[in-house]
């Protein structure tokens, strides 16, 4: 009986200790999360400007001219594809992961250590591995992505580009999304407004060449931000969850230790009692 | 005068928005100025002095690129980096100019070239503005 207490013992302190550690990556989790939320919200109004713009422009845009308005389903496709740099945040890498369509010879720009591990044994290209980090993505790093993105589609070197990332709905609900980014064409035919003359000066041309850069850089850092939040605060709800089974756990097992460290006492009396008795 | 809503937002933050009387702005084939009752105009932008006129009072900011778009009489100015004159730190201005004139002359690649001189050209007008 005594060995069983002190199996009960030990295993009452790993818990305690493995508790620790969920406790303080929760705490770690959760300052960072407040950071991150701040750096999503102060983009919103750059993020919510250039895709009115784009849309606008999709709208009333009559000239197709531009390379970056021609598709190209036959050709491959590019995917920025967005995750954490490290595990333990419950389902954020896997469920992003699952809801990827990626065909084999694909271009993929990995955000995030873990995009790089999952990418790494299947039969894709990676195209830069000069973004790891996804909580160390800058917006000028951003613009470079955008830069050679745009560089090689106008090469014709894949006929679509999309990017994957978790949307931050709220603290609770995180969704994997994908949304395309090129070719510049709307997706449905939308209602023309007649009377709406926009100038483009000095050209569709040149304001594509700008333009387009620039919202592709401005979609992935939007996407960045609000993937950093995701995944902080699927792994604050994750540490606490764990930090709840490890309590769950304690109780459950300071309750047998006492149970059985009561039973030795009342072996012991019987013994001496029994011993007395002669 | 009359006035007209005026948005400039870069990713970092919401640098303007509220009514203005004017604006003026180097788009890539010069000088714009825009009034209230504009048409509907987009324009890229060039690396340059951006004046704003509110409340009676002009202002002036250091601009690197980016776009100019009047839509339905509100004016957006999206760029990446904006700083009103009197937020410019000349210092680290002249300290990149350095760098970048440094980096032009050991460049390696045309790219790494190219990129250096866009640096130089963004601190030339930081320094410019700022020092106004």
């Amino acid at each position: 009986m005594a060995q069983s207490t002190k199996l009960i013992k030990n295993r009452i302190k790993s818990v305690e200790g493995t508790k620790q550690i969920t406790k303080a990556m929760e705490l770690v989790a959760t300052s960072k999360l407040r950071r991150a939320k701040e750096n999503m919200e102060r983009i919103q109004p750059y993020f919510k400007s250039l895709k009115s713009l784009a849309t606008e422009l999709m709208k009333n845009n009559t000239d197709f001219s531009s390379p970056f308005c021609k598709s190209d389903g036959e050709k491959s496709a590019c995917h920025v594809v967005i995750a954490g740099d490290r595990g333990l945040a419950g389902g954020y890498n896997a469920n992003l992961f699952r809801s990827l369509n990626i065909k084999d010879g694909d271009y993929i720009v990995p955000i995030g250590k873990k995009v790089c591990e999952y990418f790494a044994k299947k039969n894709v290209h990676i195209l830069t591995y000069d973004y790891l980090l996804a909580a160390k993505v800058r917006s000028g790093d951003c613009m470079r992505i955008a830069q050679l993105i745009a560089a090689d589609y106008k090469l014709g070197k894949f006929g679509r580009v999309d990017v994957s990332y978790t949307k931050f709905v709220n603290v609770l609900t995180h969704e994997p999304e994908t949304e395309t980014l090129l070719p510049f064409v709307p997706e449905i035919e939308r209602e023309r407004k007649p009377g709406v003359l926009t100038i483009y000066e000095p050209g569709v041309e040149a304001v594509f060449n700008q333009l387009i850069p620039q919202y592709i850089s401005g979609i992935i850092y939007g996407a960045v931000t609000s993937s950093v939040a995701s995944e902080l605060s699927s792994r604050r709800n994750a540490m606490q969850a764990a930090n709840k089974n490890a309590d769950e756990m304690i109780e459950d097992l300071t309750l047998k230790y006492n149970r059985s460290r009561q039973s030795a006492i009342t072996q012991e009396i019987t013994e001496i009692v029994a011993g007395s008795d002669m | 005068m009359m006035e007209y809503r005026l948005k400039i937002v870069t990713p970092d933050r919401l640098a303007f928005d509220g009514l203005a009387e004017r604006l003026i702005a180097r788009t890539t084939t010069g000088d714009v100025c825009i009034l209230a009752r504009h048409t509907e105009y987009i324009t890229p932008l060039a690396i340059g002095v951006v004046k704003v006129k509110a409340e009676g009072e002009w202002r002036t900011a250091s601009c690197s690129g980016g776009t100019l778009v009047v839509t339905g009489g509100e004016a957006t100015i999206i760029t990446d980096a904006f700083e009103w004159s009197d937020e410019i730190d000349i210092e680290r201005a002249h300290a990149a100019k350095e760098k970048a004139e440094e980096r032009m002359k050991n460049n390696t690649t045309e790219f790494e070239f190219k990129l250096a001189e866009l640096k130089l050209k963004r601190a030339i007008n930081r320094i410019k503005t700022g020092s106004r």
